[in-house]
């Protein structure tokens, strides 16, 4: 015991009588443990941030979608496939389990008013999509079944779209916005969700009753559907029954049925593989710091020489001068991945309120782990070289 | 007790064969005062590096204390170098890094065995004795050079040898200093029993010993020359 305190000791001591060394050569361990931690904090964060969209979906959720969808494997994801059109709708609807209906138009569109313009995603659909995600207003109020009926032209747009041709949500309760020269009242707007990367999506988008939107869709189809069963129990018979219903008209492949749990694993998988990759790609820049810790320890072996002689004329065992070298490359790699680890945790607060990124226990683990695995990886090689040194020629080294 | 039976040592420098010791073989008793005596490449600072078990000889033994060493490990080497033999060399070969005291500790660091006196209550008390005390904290580039070699001879000390090894002991200091040095040395072979070895090109300070060899090309001679 107090020969390890000794040996920390001493070896706390070379660094510290070095300091630019030290610091230069813990650099590209720093830079390395950075940008693993980060990586690991921005995957985790995005990850977290995808599941919590998903939980807004509800647990009743299921989604007709063309082509294979995510969890296909002709990887083709949502081109190609069918689209889906009222028949569908309305057969759809008649399944035992299935609450209620929302067929999904989508387009992008330019939104004009007042001289002013302002690309938007057009959905078409009807109220029930309100409740995947997009079910508070601050101003105004969201359409309903009644609207769709009626066939009323109105849209619930999002901020930016609101503030760019009215300055404000409020100022555009009650306006007309123009969607490729159809004229559209806005009765409602959606909270501003912020500027964040993936927060703004909601601010350009512009919500109106797919009966409303044939105009801009004269086949009349859709581009997917959303259903909500009565129950999440009997979600995977309504899935099955609504599949044997399609495929009276479409091929196995035109089509998905899917639920969010199910695409949740997908995207958990997808995350799981673009982990793999940036840890992969952190691991190099730890690879190279832990060559710098080695160039430089084998600097230190030769230019300590004498002083390993004296050590070993005076009963250091070969074990004792490799672990006094071997201390020293793990204390220059772990401080690396102390100073990383500190910087990303500053980063990552720092970047809180732009996008969520996590650090927690793993990335901990993770980056002193792999700290202290170069440390040793790398430092047992020269250590060795000083623990297998001739006493005597090591005395006599000037 | 130590015994050197037909030591050789030879280097091999390019294609070229050097003998530097050509069958040695003498006895250094316990509690002997012995001067190794000859001039620059007689071999003698090798004769005292494989005496010290810090060099490995080509041919012959060295027997310490009735056990043969040519054949023991490394690390039974180590062990015998830290509690039986003290090294102090013509450069004091203190760790600039250490404290005064640390120096003095060091060995005990390496001991393999469990020591049955308190390290630092021994290494004060030499420090008091070699008159180094008030300078327990300093560094050893910040001390004279007859300071660096009490704090040598301190060191050499602590694990409580039964051997002294000096080599040149005095090569780095002026006369007045060696003379104190010499003196300490012999203190410690008439008052603690410690058998000491000097090696020296000095004929007058071999003079300071009670027995002489003179080496000289590899060889034990008669007289120096």
């Amino acid at each position: 015991m107090k020969f390890i305190w000794f040996l920390l000791d001493s070896s706390f001591d070379d660094l510290r009588r070095n300091k630019a060394r030290t610091f230069l050569t813990s650099l590209g361990i720093l830079i390395g443990v950075l940008s693993v931690v980060l990586m690991l904090a921005f995957g985790y964060g995005l990850q977290g941030y995808i599941e919590k969209q998903f939980e807004t979906l509800g647990k009743t959720l299921i989604m007709i979608l063309p082509g294979q969808g995510f969890g296909g494997s002709g990887g083709a994801g949502l081109i190609g496939g069918v689209t889906f059109d009222e028949k569908d709708v309305n057969k759809v609807k008649k399944v035992t389990g299935v609450e209620s209906v929302a067929p999904v138009f989508t387009k992008m569109v330019k939104a004009e008013a007042n001289g002013k313009s302002q690309y938007s995603s057009l959905v078409a659909s009807t109220p029930e999509i309100f409740s995947s995600g997009f079910d508070d207003v601050d101003y105004g109020r969201l359409f309903t079944k009644t609207d769709v009926n009626k066939k009323a032209k109105v849209a619930v747009i999002g901020s930016k779209i609101a503030e760019k041709l009215f300055g404000s949500n409020k100022n555009a309760i009650g306006k007309t916005i123009r969607i490729q020269n159809q004229r559209f009242t806005v009765i409602g707007t959606f909270p501003k969700k912020g500027g964040g990367a993936l927060g703004s999506d909601i601010d350009t988008h512009l919500i109106i009753p797919y009966t409303a939107a044939f105009s801009f869709n004269p086949d009349k189809t859709f581009f997917a559907i959303y259903l909500k069963a009565k129950d999440d129990k009997i979600i995977g018979e309504v899935k099955a029954d609504i599949k044997k219903t399609l495929l009276k008209r479409y091929k196995e492949d035109d089509f998905t049925v899917t639920e969010q749990a199910e695409l949740l694993g997908t995207v958990n998988s997808i995350f799981a593989i673009l982990n793999t990759v940036l840890i992969a790609i952190g691991s190099i820049s730890l690879i190279v710091g832990g060559i710098g810790i080695m160039n430089i320890m084998y600097a230190t072996v030769t230019d300590r020489t004498k002083e390993i002689g004296v050590r070993r004329a005076i009963g250091a065992t070969k074990r004792d001068i490799l672990l006094q070298f071997l201390s020293e490359a793990l204390i220059l790699s772990l401080l690396g991945g102390f100073l990383g680890l500190l910087i990303a945790v500053i980063i990552v607060i720092l970047i809180q309120p732009l996008f969520p990124a996590v650090i927690n226990a793993y990335s901990v683990v993770v980056g002193f782990g792999i700290s202290s695995l170069i440390g040793i990886f790398f430092g047992v090689f020269p250590a060795r070289r000083a623990a297998q040194l001739s006493p005597i020629e090591a005395i006599r080294y000037e | 007790m130590i015994k050197l039976v037909d030591i050789t040592k030879e280097y091999e420098i390019g294609n070229e064969k050097t003998q530097i010791l050509k069958k040695i073989s003498l006895e250094i008793k316990d509690k002997e005062f012995i001067g190794i005596l000859g001039s620059s490449g007689s071999g003698k600072s090798t004769l005292m590096h494989i005496v010290g078990l810090l060099d490995t000889p080509t041919g012959g033994k060295v027997i310490i204390e009735g056990k043969d060493t040519s054949s023991i490990k490394d690390n039974e080497l180590s062990k015998l170098r830290n509690e039986y033999v003290g090294f102090v060399f013509q450069q004091f070969n203190l760790i600039n890094k250490l404290t005064v005291f640390e120096n003095i500790c060091l060995p005990a660091i390496y001991s393999q065995k469990k020591l049955n006196y308190n390290i630092k209550e021994k290494a004060l008390e030499l420090m008091q004795k070699f008159s180094i005390l008030d300078r327990k904290d300093y560094y050893p580039n910040k001390i004279s050079g007859g300071q660096q070699q009490r704090v040598a001879i301190a060191r050499a000390l602590i694990m409580s040898p039964k051997l002294i090894l000096a080599d040149e002991p005095t090569g780095n200091l002026d006369t007045k200093t060696g003379d104190d040095i010499l003196k300490l040395l012999e203190q410690l072979n008439k008052e603690f029993g410690v058998t000491v070895v000097i090696v020296t090109h000095e004929k007058d300070v071999a003079a300071r010993t009670k027995r002489q060899i003179f080496i000289r090309d590899g060889e034990i001679a008669k007289k120096y020359l």
